[in-house]
């Protein structure tokens, strides 16, 4: 603002990191609509939204006073205006275009308060992309000029204009009388009477228009940021009056508007109906709306008691009733139920959201841990008072706390699908240079995860994406030679496993090349020349550092460096990867990852002294085992037998030294892992157990098994067990041999 | 009659309040020479909204007789999408 006051000033400087997420988000689906409507370009909403989220940018960065961005968005918000007019088309060059623009607005509002950011070659870029812009925008304006570029239906500058003397509706359509006065705000929010205008009268035909003019002050006292505008119009269209108070929507605050029609009297009662406030039961709706009386409703309500028993067991529908018993007009009723569901979905779907800034909320996920921390100390002093009624107190309270826990830790989760569709771009953009053909179609988007592993998800997952790109899907010649068709299809999904979520990345390109990467593994001196392990473990050799069997280096992918950091990535997040190759047909890449990375529920079981925490979820039963249950089989492993199957069994005593007398009777706890199930050999089971996962330091990052550790009740440290890595070290015992290969060359 | 006040290209609420204080600036540097009539053109108007016609509907409840000059395409069409048309071409036709 001009005149900004100090007040307006802090205000600006708090409301700038929310302004900027807002912004993001606003650039964001500006992407994600410009390639939908690459797919659907003939979809009039997706238009809209894509230019109200243009015109959002625009209005709320003029509002920080981001001149840069407002100055280049409008270029943009002008062309799509031109495109919403259907002056213009939205070709795949112009969404290019687009694309690229919107690139520079992400840029320019991350860097807002980053002047040093704009280099002089980015601002020629964005010169260069202006006047690209401008020349579609001018086209545009002259659709007599012989161009071939497609020029869907120019709507003729004057019609907007035409002042036809006899107003009445052409039949189908409705003569809508709407007249709006704009708030004082309106300019200033970014809006704008003009482009409203301009957006009826790509609802219908404008029959005539007249702007009031009375309240605009002399010159001398006119503040032209202040808006006095509001006209009359009447408006012809076959819209509804949702879609014409739509056009108001960004305005609706702080404008008078009145929308009328003339209307017959049962769409008077249609509409009485719709601007009822939501009250729940049919009859009372129509009885207020003077559809039916009350007395007669009555008499209907007390027939379909009567006609209620046995011969369906199911009511009589009270609208059919009405209908036929009472005269109500089906079209009111049919009002009514409309009403009646719109008030159910609202009630439930009715999106409100809190911006609550992330370190807040993080330091209430820590505070919440060491609550869990300090509730489960209490609740082991007062089970050692063996006071009932303390310990029935601190039951309930445990309790709660766990409700607050899974509450607070809900907050942070967010659909993964938000970092899905931002590979759209990618995709396209990378297909597009690698000259590839490629569906890309996202499944389970809504799958939800918290949002710090959102973010750091991200960048593996689009090296990933890049990689079955680049490297996976072959060019549309060598595919329709190996009989596939010339598109090739890659699709990224999520969904719930237990306690996990699995996003899985698959691409039905040429594979992995067991031999080249094999080969190559003996030159780069990965595996001793001449040893051939598992196929599993080659495929896995595409994550070692240093390896790349791209024989072409693309600016891509290639270069051999990323893979090993996607593992690395992975793994810290407490996740794991697994590849499965169909050579020729495709390549599936599988990362689950654990759902949260604060508390998880454990399940506590003792080894000697030592305490160890296994995820709920994972386990599938526990059984007594006397110690001479669990044998020794002649691989040298352990093994128990359950329900007749034989079910490897981990000793945590031996695999991790752990000094104990063997007692006398030991439990097997049945974990279910990726690798399927297998047993591990505890001595003292203690139940379930909230636990408040903390990282382990440096020193522990190479032992396997153990995924962190944990702060008990009383002070002690248990360690917390990674079901899936133990589950591969009991099955890498099957394949002993390979898995001793690969320990020993890996660094 | 001296020379028109030349409304920028770009009237719109970014350059309201400049065009605004030029408008002002001028029409008072005028009116201490003559009160003939003030001309005001909108032949280099390339981009127009709400709040540039409204700054120009000003100009009609102000004390300085006025006309428009030369009114652009632009500026014209955004007139009669707005409901203007006829404010317009009164302003235009002004004597």
């Amino acid at each position: 603002m001009h005149n900004a006051s100090d007040a307006d000033r802090d205000f600006i400087a708090a409301a700038m990191p929310a302004f900027i997420s807002e912004a993001g988000e606003q650039t964001e689906a500006i992407e994600t609509l410009l390639l939908e409507l690459e797919e659907q370009p003939d979809n009039r909403e997706l238009l809209d939204s894509l230019f109200r989220c243009a015109h959002t940018v625009k209005g709320s960065a003029g509002i920080f006073g981001l001149s840069k961005v407002v100055e280049f968005t409008h270029h943009v918000e002008t062309l799509l205006d031109k495109c919403r007019d259907g002056e213009l088309a939205l070709t795949p060059e112009i969404s290019t275009l687009l694309l690229q623009c919107n690139d520079q607005i992400k840029f320019l509002v991350d860097t807002a308060s980053d002047e040093s950011a704009d280099t002089p070659d980015l601002k020629d870029l964005r010169a260069d992309l202006v006047i690209q812009l401008q020349v579609y925008t001018e086209s545009a304006g002259k659709p007599t000029q012989a161009n071939a570029a497609p020029v869907a239906a120019p709507i003729a500058a004057a019609a907007g204009a035409a002042t036809s003397p006899a107003p009445s509706a052409a039949p189908g359509l409705t003569l809508w009388n709407i007249s709006a006065r704009f708030g004082q705000e309106t300019f200033r929010n970014g809006m704008d009477p003009l482009s409203i205008a301009k957006y009826l009268k790509g609802l219908g035909h404008i029959q005539s228009m007249t702007c009031a003019i009375d309240a605009v002050p002399a010159l001398v006292n006119l503040n032209p940021e202040t808006c006095y505008l509001s006209f009359v119009m009447e408006l012809e269209s076959a819209a509804k009056r949702e879609e014409i108070e739509g056009a108001f929507s960004f305005v609706a605050d702080d404008c008078e508007l009145d929308i009328q029609c003339p209307e017959s009297a049962e769409q008077k009662l249609v509409r009485a109906i719709e601007d009822m406030p939501a009250t729940p039961r049919l009859g009372d709706m129509l009885v207020s709306v003077g559809a039916v009386s009350q007395s007669k409703l009555t008499e209907v309500l007390s027939n379909q008691e009567q006609s209620t028993p046995a011969t369906s067991g199911q009511k009589a529908k009270i609208g059919n009733l009405l209908e036929d018993k009472a005269g109500v007009a089906p079209a009111v009723v049919e009002a009514a139920l409309n009403k009646q569901q719109k008030a159910k979905e609202s009630s439930g779907e009715e999106n409100r959201f809190i911006r609550v800034q992330a370190d807040r909320l993080d330091a209430v996920i820590n505070l919440l841990g060491e609550l869990v921390i300090a509730g489960a100390g209490a609740n082991l002093l007062a089970r050692e008072t063996r006071n009932v009624a303390l310990i029935e107190a601190n039951l309930h309270m445990n309790g709660l706390i766990e409700e607050i826990r899974n509450g607070t830790l809900g907050l942070r989760m967010v659909p993964v699908g938000e970092t899905f569709s931002r590979f759209r771009r990618v995709v396209r953009d990378t297909a597009g240079s690698l000259g590839k053909e490629v569906n890309f179609e996202i499944v389970g988007g809504e799958a939800e995860l918290d949002k710090s592993m959102v973010e750091k998800i991200a960048d593996p997952l689009m090296h990933l994406v890049r990689n079955s790109l680049d490297h996976g899907l072959e060019p549309p010649a060598e595919r329709v030679a190996a009989g596939k068709t010339p598109a090739g299809k890659l699709t990224l999904s999520a969904k719930h496993e237990t306690g996990a979520i699995l996003i899985r990345i698959e691409d039905d390109g040429r594979g992995i090349n067991r031999e080249r990467v094999l080969q190559r593994a003996w030159n780069k001196g990965l595996i001793e020349q001449g040893v051939v392990p598992s196929d599993d473990v080659i495929n896995m050799m595409i994550f070692e550092a240093g390896f790349s069997t791209a024989e072409q280096v693309t600016n891509l992918s290639g270069r051999g460096v990323g893979m090993d950091v996607v593992k690395r990535n992975i793994e810290a997040l407490r996740g794991n990867l697994k590849l499965n190759s169909r050579p020729g047909k495709g390549l599936t890449v599988d990362i689950r990852l654990p759902l949260t990375l604060a508390i998880i529920d454990g399940f506590l079981v003792g080894v000697g002294k030592a305490k160890f925490v296994l995820p709920l979820g994972s386990v599938v039963e526990v059984i007594e085992a006397g110690g001479q249950h669990v044998r020794v089989d002649k691989n040298g492993r352990h093994v128990v037998e359950l329900r007749g199957n034989v079910l490897p069994v981990v000793r945590l005593r031996s695999l991790y030294s752990v000094e104990s007398t063997l007692p006398e009777r030991t439990s097997v706890v049945v974990v279910a892992s990726s690798k399927g199930q297998y047993g591990i050999e505890v001595e003292v089971l203690m139940g379930q157990q909230q636990t408040v996962i903390k990282p382990l330091g440096r020193l522990f990052k190479t032992l396997r098994g153990i995924s962190g550790s944990s702060i008990l009740g009383s002070g002690e440290v248990a360690l917390i067990l990674d079901v899936g890595s133990l589950g591969d070290l009991v099955t890498a015992d099957l394949h002993s041999s390979s898995h001793l290969n690969r320990t020993e060359v890996t660094p | 009659m001296s020379q028109a006040f030349e409304l920028p290209e770009e009237m719109n609420i970014y350059s309201a309040v400049e065009t605004r204080d030029a408008l002002l600036a001028w029409i008072a540097a005028q009116t201490a020479k003559s009160d003939k009539l003030l001309d005001i053109s909108g032949a280099k108007v390339r981009e127009v909204d709400g709040s540039g016609l409204q700054l120009l509907a000003s100009l009609s409840h102000s004390d300085q007789p006025w006309r428009l000059v030369d009114p652009s395409d632009a500026l014209t069409q955004a007139c009669t999408q707005l409901g203007l048309g006829d404010w317009l071409a009164e302003q235009t036709n002004a004597a």
